[in-house]
């Protein structure tokens, strides 16, 4: 094909023409990504590497002036493993996130459903039900803990009222209680998200399908067993792996509710570490519990990008 | 064999019939219960919002007041005063903005010509950088928290807000990179061919015709990274030591008191926190939600 005007000599010759030709053609590409490559490697992948290290060594603040921490080998995880609070955080973790993606999954799937469909006032409905999402964490986490007030929490207030326990109840001072009643604000704080991932997956669904499911007289949960489901079986999953990942990660919701007491009852593993190096600052143990949990995520993270791949491949 | 499987289902499909017809209610029921089902949603999902309202507007007796009732009996602005008048909410105020303008204007700049550059360009490194960088985001804080701490306090840049900004930008990066690639992989490759043709340079076929198409995704991705960082507590927490250095949120969850909390002047604090991020929510709804969700997913 030629070009329609000539190129170079009716040009005003500008410095970007430096990447039209040669070493600068080639090198252009590089030079668009590199401040954030750098960047990255300066703030994402250099500490990561540094974390995991620090795991093998005895830092503490005293040695973090002096300069000199001792290489340990793997004793930070024997003491972590040691810990019977870090027995109790690992079981506290599995209990919090499987209630956490199993009930924010299903409750977003079920808002999900109840929200496709085209009926008057249906906008504000699903503006209402994003609320949630959009209120900054922090002031969603402080206003369930007002809620849950001992003595005046319109939470008890309202279980009082609807017969369902006689007396006020202190949700998040009571050891059996508090990691649930964290769960409650989470899966509050949570389930939109699952829900908007939900439905924007619903919307892909062909409607040809579900009208000849219809036609085939498939009842409402058959269709959405054998049509629905295996449709947006991939963002369900996506939407599991990040929910996953979330909840792993929600440290504000504890901190600020319980600080993972009373008694370690609610303490989770990420608390558990932050405990450790910002508490009692033996960064080395609380390295031991981050690298531990970023095992886990890893292998999290590594099914979602396969799942990503696998659905851009369809 | 497969006639028979297809009697069978045909035969459970027979089956079924009449037993989802006696379950199948009239149309009214039906779409009363839907709508009953919404609301309790609406309800569970709005209330904790319209309570937080609600205790910011009562007076100090009334939010003590036992059993507390559902609606204010009077409304004051007292606790917004109480929190206003005082200098320390203004200065967490001003924080928060800086810190949120700074990070935004950095990891836009940056992740812009980045996402550009998977997007559009084949090079060394073009299919692996973009999975790496979802991997980035992908980290749990708490690994980061630690090395982060170290290093800000060999810098001596604890308790301030530059030294904030790197640290959340590794919080924020990646993941803009990621979107902004999806957002300039959607402008038409023929734009760009049209704009070189007519005599262009790559550096101004990018930033006078592809840099103006891909505005709706810029302004998408800056929005997340604005929220985020104005929402941000983990981070602040730790490397904000005095006290007038806080953020928002950190100054919000220091007015929990050891003993005794002023609620109403808290719930005050939250709703002035959360006004901001819901009125930019929705306003730029329909942009947020195909950003997040179909940036991050679909890539």
């Amino acid at each position: 094909m030629t070009p329609r005007t000539l190129p170079g000599r009716t040009l005003r010759n500008t410095w970007s023409s430096v990447f039209e030709t040669g070493w600068g053609a080639h090198a252009y590409p590089y030079l668009m990504v590199l401040p954030a490559v750098v960047v990255v490697i300066g703030v994402v992948v250099y500490p990561l590497a540094s974390g995991i290290i620090t795991a093998f060594y005895d830092v503490t603040l005293r040695t973090l002036n002096s300069g000199s921490a001792e290489f340990v080998g793997l004793r930070n995880f024997e003491r972590v493993l040691a810990d019977p609070a870090f027995v109790q955080a690992s079981v506290n973790t599995v209990i919090w996130v499987v209630l956490n993606v199993v009930v924010q999954l299903a409750l977003g799937l079920a808002l999900a459903l109840l929200l496709h469909r085209a009926m008057p006032g249906i906008g504000f409905f699903r503006s209402g039900i994003l609320v949630p999402w959009v209120v900054p964490s922090v002031v969603a986490v402080l206003t369930w803990r007002w809620m849950y007030d001992p003595s005046v929490g319109i939470a008890n207030e309202l279980l009082v009222r609807l017969g369902l326990i006689d007396n006020y109840h202190p949700w998040l001072g009571d050891t059996s209680t508090a990691l649930y009643a964290v769960t409650v604000e989470s899966i509050w704080k949570g389930t939109p998200f699952v829900m908007l991932l939900l439905l924007a997956a619903l919307q892909l669904v062909p409607r040809s399908i579900l009208e000849a499911a219809s036609m085939d007289g498939a009842s409402g949960w058959r269709k959405l067993w054998y049509v629905i489901l295996p449709q947006i079986r991939v963002s369900f999953a996506i939407a599991a792996v990040l929910t996953f990942i979330l909840t792993v990660n929600n440290f504000n919701a504890i901190w600020l509710m319980t600080e993972g007491g009373p008694l370690n009852s609610s303490e989770i593993l990420f608390t558990l570490a932050y405990k450790y190096g910002f508490k009692r600052f033996d960064l080395g143990m609380a390295s031991a519990v981050a690298t531990m949990l970023f095992v886990g995520l890893v292998i999290a993270t590594t099914v979602y990008l396969k799942l990503i791949q696998a659905r851009e491949g369809d | 064999m497969e006639a028979a499987a297809i009697h069978e289902r045909e035969q459970e499909k027979l089956a079924a019939r009449p037993k989802s017809r006696a379950l199948r209610l009239p149309r009214q029921v039906r779409t009363g219960l839907l709508y009953l089902s919404l609301w309790i949603a609406f309800i569970w999902a709005v209330f904790p919002f319209y309570w937080m309202i609600a205790t910011s507007i009562r007076g100090k007796e009334e939010i003590f007041q036992r059993p507390p009732s559902l609606l204010p009996h009077t409304v004051t602005i007292q606790n917004y005063v109480d929190l206003l008048v005082g200098a320390q909410f203004w200065r967490y105020a001003m924080n928060s903005l800086i810190l949120t303008l700074g990070v935004t204007i950095i990891s836009v700049l940056i992740s812009v010509t980045a996402g550009y550059a998977m997007a559009r360009h084949r090079f060394k490194g073009s299919v692996m950088l973009p999975l790496f960088m979802l991997y980035g985001q992908m980290f749990p804080p708490v690994l980061l928290l630690i090395p982060f701490y170290v290093q800000l306090r060999f810098l001596g840049w604890l308790d301030s807000l530059y030294g904030l900004t790197p640290v959340y930008l590794s919080y924020m990066l990646p993941l803009c990179v990621w979107l902004m690639r999806g957002f300039f992989s959607q402008v038409p490759l023929s734009l760009e061919d049209a704009a070189r043709m007519d005599g262009c340079t790559r550096w101004q076929a990018f930033w006078k015709v592809i840099l103006p198409m891909a505005r709706p995704g810029i302004v998408a991705v800056a929005t997340w990274v604005m929220i985020h960082t104005w929402n941000e507590f983990l981070y602040a927490s730790t490397f904000i030591l005095s006290e007038k250095k806080r953020t928002l949120p950190l100054g919000l969850s220091g007015l929990i008191g050891q003993y005794t909390t002023d609620w109403g002047v808290l719930m005050a604090g939250g709703v002035i926190t959360a006004a901001p991020i819901l009125l930019v929510f929705f306003f730029l709804q329909r942009h947020l939600v195909s950003g997040v969700g179909g940036g991050a997913v679909k890539g």
